[in-house]
């Protein structure tokens, strides 16, 4: 039971008491007045019940109000449950995806980033295994314009107009970092067919920083010439000077073995550097005086009753740090038995000095052969002096830039070299070759990078060579070279059995010759 | 005779003596440099490249041949030129750069 109801029936209860107490004091006083107070008292009670019944109403109201209240609470309660659960499943959710953002942000570095090159070049070598082989060399396109003046006795001769193609590759194979192996071919297409020749094989073995052995067939270490200015896109003219061309004094090559190395001695760029070898010796085309000296065909095959040895020095004074240039000085000797007893004995300095757009080169050979007794001695010299300087630099006023860009891509130049000999072997002349072809040119015929000029075989030969190269790229050129034969008046031709003849004069020759040439 | 005798001689005592004074110097296995090492030898390299390439020939760009061209060719060129061995590993580690 309720408050209320309790306070109700107690409220009735005392009403009744009440009258009961005051029936018998009104019946004293007076009926009139009893009832009027009946009558106020009963509407009052049924005023009261009615207020009751209103608070009844007014109560369950309530109750109903609170109820919905309650149930308004709950659900509101359990909303504010489901909101909390929500907004961590969210938080959680939010949290992975700021991780798989950052994950795809990586990811997507990675993959935008280039490659480093250190990266791709260990993946590229692991790639290429540790065994690696490469092919390098040249080739050349050349023609030739020779307008002969004059005639060697008996000889053939004409003007030449003719072009040739030269392809030498080189491969290089190397197995470890301390041994390379190195071939070259030389295939030459010309005037009288087509030749190949093996100028160059052998193993370079590194022992350790200051000695590297060399072994097989290789470039004479005689100078600077035949070792590092031989090849066509290298040697800035399109022939070879005199003492290294078809009058040499020195033989081209040599197969044998090397002991070299070189080392810094002061300050950077300071540097001294040696070779000593030996080989199969000097080989001659015949044994008369003025014979030439074999080539790498005669070399390889030669029957001669010694070996050879040579040495050179080579000695770099200026530091780099200076901006002086560089300067090589070097002196070199090759000596060897060519025939029974016969000594073969040579010796030549040279130098060779860079700076900036400048570059010069020179070299002295003399050679001393023991003849039979029957024969004169055979001693020869040769000598060349070169010059060129990169117009780079040069900006001519008034002209366009385009212009001016070609102009920055010439290289002018020029060389005197020379030859003296007491004679020349007239079979030599009927049969020459060129340095490195074997067996292509035929008498005067030119080869590659050779003219052909008769004024070349004259016993003391003298030749000024104007080039003008035109550089593509480092390794891309246009060679132009006009060559002024003057050859000196004296000598002998000397036949295959010894009888010599006066080579006397000579007439002066010109020679042109042009090339395009791609070191690769 | 005794000339050709000398001379062998000779030839023999630099050969053995070479390789005798080479057996006492640095391995040819040389390690990779580290980086400190390679920087020296980049910023070596940079130096060397202008003047030693162009003395017997123009210099060819870093980018014209891959790495593993340049590890040929300088030990090549080291032979050719005599080159010493600090300066060779200095040149095949700037060209190698590109």
């Amino acid at each position: 039971m309720s408050a209320e109801r309790l306070f109700s029936t107690f409220l009735f209860a005392f009403a009744v008491a009440a009258l009961s107490l005051a029936g018998p004091a009104r019946a004293a006083d007076s009926d009139g007045t009893d009832a009027v107070a009946m009558k106020q008292i009963r509407s009052e009670i049924r005023q009261m019940r009615e207020e009751r019944k209103r608070d009844r109403e007014v109560i369950r109201s309530l109750e109903i109000k609170v109820q919905q209240l309650e149930t308004k609470d709950s659900k509101v309660q359990a909303g504010t449950q489901q909101l909390q659960s929500t907004d961590q499943k969210l938080k959680e959710t939010t949290l992975e995806l700021q991780q798989t953002n950052a994950r795809v942000k990586s990811l997507q570095t990675k993959v935008d980033a280039p490659i480093a090159p250190s990266q791709f070049a260990s993946d590229f070598g692991r790639y290429l295994g540790s065994h690696t082989f490469q092919i390098t060399g040249a080739a050349g396109f050349n023609f030739v314009y020779d307008q002969q003046s004059g005639a060697l006795d008996g000889l053939h001769h004409a003007t030449q107009n003719t072009f040739f193609f030269n392809f030498e590759p080189m491969f290089l194979y190397r197995p470890a970092d301390w041994i390379l192996f190195e071939g070259e071919l030389e295939g030459s297409f010309g005037q009288a067919g087509t030749a190949v020749d093996l100028p160059l094989a052998d193993f370079q073995i590194t022992l350790n920083d200051y000695m590297m052995i060399v072994a097989g067939l290789f470039d004479q270490p005689f100078g600077d010439w035949y070792e590092n200015q031989s090849p066509m896109w290298v040697n800035r003219f399109v022939s070879a000077p005199l003492p290294f061309g078809v009058e040499a004094v020195v033989p081209p090559s040599e197969i044998g073995l090397q002991l070299r190395g070189g080392l810094q001695w002061g300050d950077l760029g300071q540097d001294v550097d040696y070779t000593v070898w030996g080989g199969n010796g000097p080989n001659f085309s015949e044994s008369v005086p003025g014979a030439a000296i074999g080539g790498p065909t005669a070399i390889a095959s030669s029957l001669t009753n010694g070996k050879s040895i040579g040495a050179r020095v080579r000695f770099y004074p200026l530091p780099l740090d200076e901006h002086l240039g560089r300067l090589e000085l070097g002196a070199s000797t090759y000596n060897g038995k060519w025939m029974n007893g016969h000594w073969f004995n040579s010796w030549g300095v040279d130098f060779n000095y860079f700076n900036g757009n400048l570059q010069m080169r020179g070299e002295w050979v003399q050679a001393y052969r023991q003849m039979p007794s029957n024969f004169s001695q055979d001693n020869r010299q040769g000598w060349y002096l070169q010059a060129g300087y990169f117009l780079n630099g040069l900006n001519v006023p008034g002209f366009p830039d385009k212009l001016n860009s070609y102009i920055h891509r010439l290289e002018p130049l020029v060389r005197y070299s020379g030859v003296n000999q007491h004679g020349v072997a007239i079979d030599d002349i009927h049969g020459a070759t060129g340095v490195g072809v074997g067996g292509l040119q035929v008498g005067l015929i030119p080869d590659f990078g050779l003219s052909g000029s008769p004024a070349l075989f004259a016993p003391h030969s003298r030749e000024v060579a104007l080039g003008l190269d035109y550089w593509v790229a480092p390794s891309i050129v246009w060679q132009n070279e006009f060559d002024i034969e003057l050859p000196r008046a004296g000598g002998v031709f000397v036949s295959s059995t010894g009888a010599s003849t006066p080579a006397g004069s000579i007439p002066n020759d010109h020679a042109f010759l042009t090339q395009f040439t791609v070191g690769f | 005779m005794r000339k050709l005798f000398i001379t062998r001689k000779l030839f023999v005592t630099i050969v053995l003596a070479g390789v005798a004074l080479g057996s006492l110097s640095r391995p040819v296995f040389a390690q990779a440099p580290s980086k400190e090492e390679k920087r020296r030898l980049i910023l070596k390299g940079s130096k060397l490249w202008p003047v030693y390439c162009n003395q017997c020939h123009n210099a060819r760009p870093p980018g014209e041949k891959a790495p593993y061209e340049w590890d040929q060719e300088i030990m090549h060129m080291r032979m050719l030129g005599n080159i010493p061995a600090d300066d060779a590993r200095a040149l095949v580690e700037y060209l190698k750069t590109r």
